[in-house]
């Protein structure tokens, strides 16, 4: 469907202005350090376009902060990089101004708060780890351990180098659903709130009369409450009656996750 | 595809349009700020680190200048670096030739000292020569100068030559034409001789005939006259000198009183305003005349007291030099020569000019009264004589002399002397075109003087000698000359005295000569009266012979008296 790729490239190419400032407790003396201005792809993570950012705030750090590790914080909340930029975006600046002005620190990393993912080996790690997470809970047979060392890295490198056909030539192969099973086994998705850790269940994409679920039934599994919450799902003000299988195929991030941020009304 | 409307397209179409507009706000909205934002600070980024990397290369090069410095300064101290050795070396090299070329330019320096030396030594040599030159040459201009003088010397004195030479052309030319018609005379001459020698002949047989009865009778007339002769001279022989005086009617009367030669120059004074030429006294000796260079004939008186003369009157008309000056016989008269090739004739009562006498080509020198007082003759430096006839104003002959005259006299009526350049005195009678006779003498003749007693001739010559001449025989009888008589110009006058005892003449040194003319050749110097101070032109003794006047170059007249 011509749609529903026209979709998953305008994700794809779905970008943050970023507005970076090196925190005022890390500037040496010698002049006011001035700001770095980038878009940052949605899709990717903070360690991995932060090279640039490092490279032009390290001019200004103090001695002592010179080699320690980069971290983030957004009015006054340290950012959890191992998050996609966008779900970062969509839970801590949904409504505020652009660009998204996000103070730069190397000294005084909060060791409780955040896990020590700077390099980009780790972070590698942790997304493929997170696709085979998804994988997993999609299919029974898992797809991603019968692929090939060169299309992990193909992956990998495609999300890496924001290279749309690069990533979705492999990615296909995880989204597909044969004909006599239409449906994933399991929706992968985690649902965020501000200053909460995120909440994660097995949902099925039907349920046992063979109804279509929707994110509404989503919603209600993990939030019995029935309260009014806005949800949004890459950026978009999604409907609750949206179906969750094709949720899955189209809104989930390069680690095949659906992540849905949640706003108190 | 859905169509729209349907509930699955709407919330898909929802969603398309909401990622649209995510994008729309979030990215689409920034992306070409952030975009030029990236590249300006890639660009800054990439001129910061090039500026970095100037800076460091600049630093790196300081510090390159510093270390060469140091090497060199220390001279190969930091003889590890390969280059720096080997610039050191080409240095070196530079250095030996360098210090080689200095040796050159010592041993060149020398060599050039020494050749300086030299060229030094050599100047001196050539200054040395060339003021050697300098001093030849202005000997040599110095002899040049000398030669000069001497070439304007000889020109000056060819010139003079060749004034004389022409002048003696000119006289040769005269003569020539003067023989010319002399042959043609004598060939008319020989015709009429021819012819008269015919009749001679035929008359000759007569007189042969009458000759004998002649002497027949001369034999006879003799012997009685002798006779008789013989008788009378036994009765008176005294009458004799008498009637010998008696027959000279020519001779004028002797003076009075005898002469005496005067010592002292009773008054100088000057007469003129220039030289004077001629001086002569009155006939009654109660005036004298003076001719003078300023173009005037001037009368004097001279005063009784003894007081300076008194000029009684100026004759004027002449335009050169007055060169003669002579009264007629009558004191009526005076007659004056000049050189404006003129002769001139005023009378004495009123001093005016009467006649004025031209024709001549040269200057006259000379005129005299001739026979009487209406005829004038004169003689000429263009070698003529001219007879004037003052009644008809106008020459009547004219007498080819051959040569210039500088002076004649007259005697009796018809006789001419005349003095020549030629140092001839030549003899003429009026009545004939030819000289009668001539006398060599050894110098150009300046004057004549005629003896009271017409016998004898003065002749005073340039070869500074007076001579006396007897006319009768035309020989020279005496020479008068002194050790420093010399005579001054060509128209110096030497006068008798007038009892023609005496001579007297001026000389070249201001010294007025008296010869005595009885005393013999030699040691006849009677006296010399020494006043003037250049040359005597001429002198006058006085018609009674006690005074003398004589008168110079220098405008003076000296009137000499013992009175």
């Amino acid at each position: 469907m011509s749609d529903d790729r026209e979709i998953l490239r305008e994700l794809w190419n779905g970008q943050v202005p970023v507005h970076f400032v090196l925190s005022s407790d890390e500037t040496s003396n010698m002049e006011a350090p001035q700001p770095y201005f980038v878009l940052v792809p949605r899709q990717t993570y903070f360690p991995l376009c932060l090279d640039k950012v490092n490279r032009h705030f390290q001019k200004y750090t103090t001695q002592t902060a010179a080699g320690q590790e980069i971290w983030l914080d957004f009015d006054g909340t340290p950012l959890r990089m191992h998050y996609p930029v966008g779900v970062l975006f969509d839970l801590f600046a949904h409504d505020a101004l652009l660009p998204w002005t996000i103070t730069v620190h190397y000294s005084a990393f909060p060791e409780d708060e955040l896990i020590h993912l700077a390099s980009r080996d780790a972070m590698e790690s942790y997304f493929m780890s997170t696709l085979k997470e998804a994988d997993a809970l999609k299919h029974k047979v898992t797809i991603v351990s019968t692929m090939q060392k060169k299309d992990h890295k193909q992956l990998w490198t495609g999300l890496l180098n924001d290279r749309f056909d690069q990533f979705w030539a492999i990615n296909r192969k995880l989204m597909e659903v044969s004909s006599e099973n239409p449906y994933f086994r399991y929706i992968p998705f985690r649902v965020y709130q501000a200053d909460k850790s995120f909440i994660q269940k097995l949902v099925k994409p039907v349920d046992e009369e063979g109804r279509r679920q929707t994110l509404a039934d989503l919603l209600l599994q993990v939030f019995p409450d029935h309260q009014n919450r806005k949800v949004v799902i890459q950026g978009v003000k999604m409907s609750p009656q949206t179906p969750l299988q094709w949720l899955s195929e189209h809104f989930s991030y390069p680690d095949n996750f659906i992540h849905i941020c949640v706003h108190e009304k | 595809m859905a169509a729209p409307g349907s509930p699955v397209s709407d919330w898909k179409y929802d969603i398309i349009q909401q990622i649209h507009h995510r994008n729309r706000v979030e990215s689409a909205s920034f992306k070409p700020v952030f975009d030029a934002y990236g590249k300006l600070f890639e660009f800054s980024d990439s001129l910061k680190a090039q500026n970095t990397q100037l800076n460091l290369y600049v630093e790196k090069l300081k510090e390159e200048n510093v270390r060469l410095q140091v090497s060199g300064g220390t001279g190969g101290s930091s003889a590890s670096d390969p280059r720096a050795q080997e610039r050191i070396a080409t240095l070196e090299q530079k250095l030996y030739k360098l210090q080689e070329e200095l040796t050159e330019m010592h041993r060149r320096k020398g060599e050039n000292a020494q050749q300086l030396i030299d060229m030094k030594n050599a100047l001196q040599e050539k200054e040395r020569l060339l003021a050697d030159r300098e001093r030849r040459i202005q000997d040599q201009d110095a002899t040049i100068y000398g030669m000069k003088l001497a070439i304007k010397q000889s020109e000056a004195a060819v010139l003079e030559l060749e004034r004389t030479n022409q002048l003696i052309k000119d006289e040769q030319q005269a003569l020539h034409i003067a023989y010319c018609s002399m042959e043609e005379k004598f060939r008319k001459m020989a015709n009429e001789n021819e012819d008269l020698i015919q009749r001679w002949l035929r008359h000759k047989a007569d007189e042969v005939e009458r000759m004998n009865i002649e002497t027949e009778n001369q034999n006879r007339m003799r012997q009685r006259s002798l006779q008789r002769d013989i008788i009378e001279a036994a009765k008176d022989p005294v009458a004799v000198n008498l009637e010998r005086l008696l027959g000279h009617d020519d001779v004028p009367m002797m003076p009075v009183c005898c002469v005496v030669i005067p010592s002292t120059a009773q008054r100088k004074f000057e007469a003129h305003d220039a030289e004077v030429n001629a001086i002569r006294w009155s006939p009654s000796g109660r005036f004298f005349a003076t001719g003078g260079g300023d173009r005037k004939v001037k009368l004097w008186e001279p005063s009784p007291s003894g007081a300076e003369p008194e000029c009684r009157g100026v004759l004027t008309g002449s335009n050169a030099a007055v060169m003669a000056v002579e009264f007629d016989p009558g004191e009526t008269l005076i007659a004056g020569a000049s050189s404006d090739f003129a002769a001139r004739v005023w009378t004495l009562n009123d001093q005016r000019l009467r006649h004025t006498l031209t024709g001549h080509s040269g200057k006259v020198m000379a005129c005299k009264f001739f026979s009487s007082s209406h005829r004038v003759v004169s003689g000429s430096h263009d070698r003529t004589l001219k007879i004037w006839d003052l009644r008809s104003r106008a020459c009547i002959q004219t007498i080819f002399a051959g040569s210039s005259c500088n002076d004649l006299v007259c005697y009796g009526s018809q006789n001419i002397i005349s003095a020549h350049f030629d140092k001839k005195i030549r003899y003429w009678d009026s009545r004939s075109e030819n000289a009668v006779n001539e006398l060599l003498l050894y110098g150009k003749i300046t004057s004549l003087d005629m003896s009271p007693d017409s016998l004898y001739l003065l002749a005073c010559a340039r070869d500074d000698t007076v001579k006396l001449i007897d006319i009768r025989n035309n020989q020279v009888t005496v020479t008068l000359c002194a050790d420093n008589f010399k005579v001054g110009c060509d128209w110096t006058r030497a006068v008798f005295s007038p009892d023609g005892q005496y001579a007297m003449a001026g000389s070249n040194d201001g010294t007025l000569y008296v010869w005595n003319l009885k005393t013999g050749q030699h040691d006849n110097v009677e006296k010399t009266l020494k006043e003037h101070t250049t040359t005597i032109t001429s002198c006058s003794w006085h018609p009674q012979g006690n005074q003398l006047l004589s008168c110079d170059k220098n405008k003076k007249v000296v009137l000499w008296s013992d009175m």
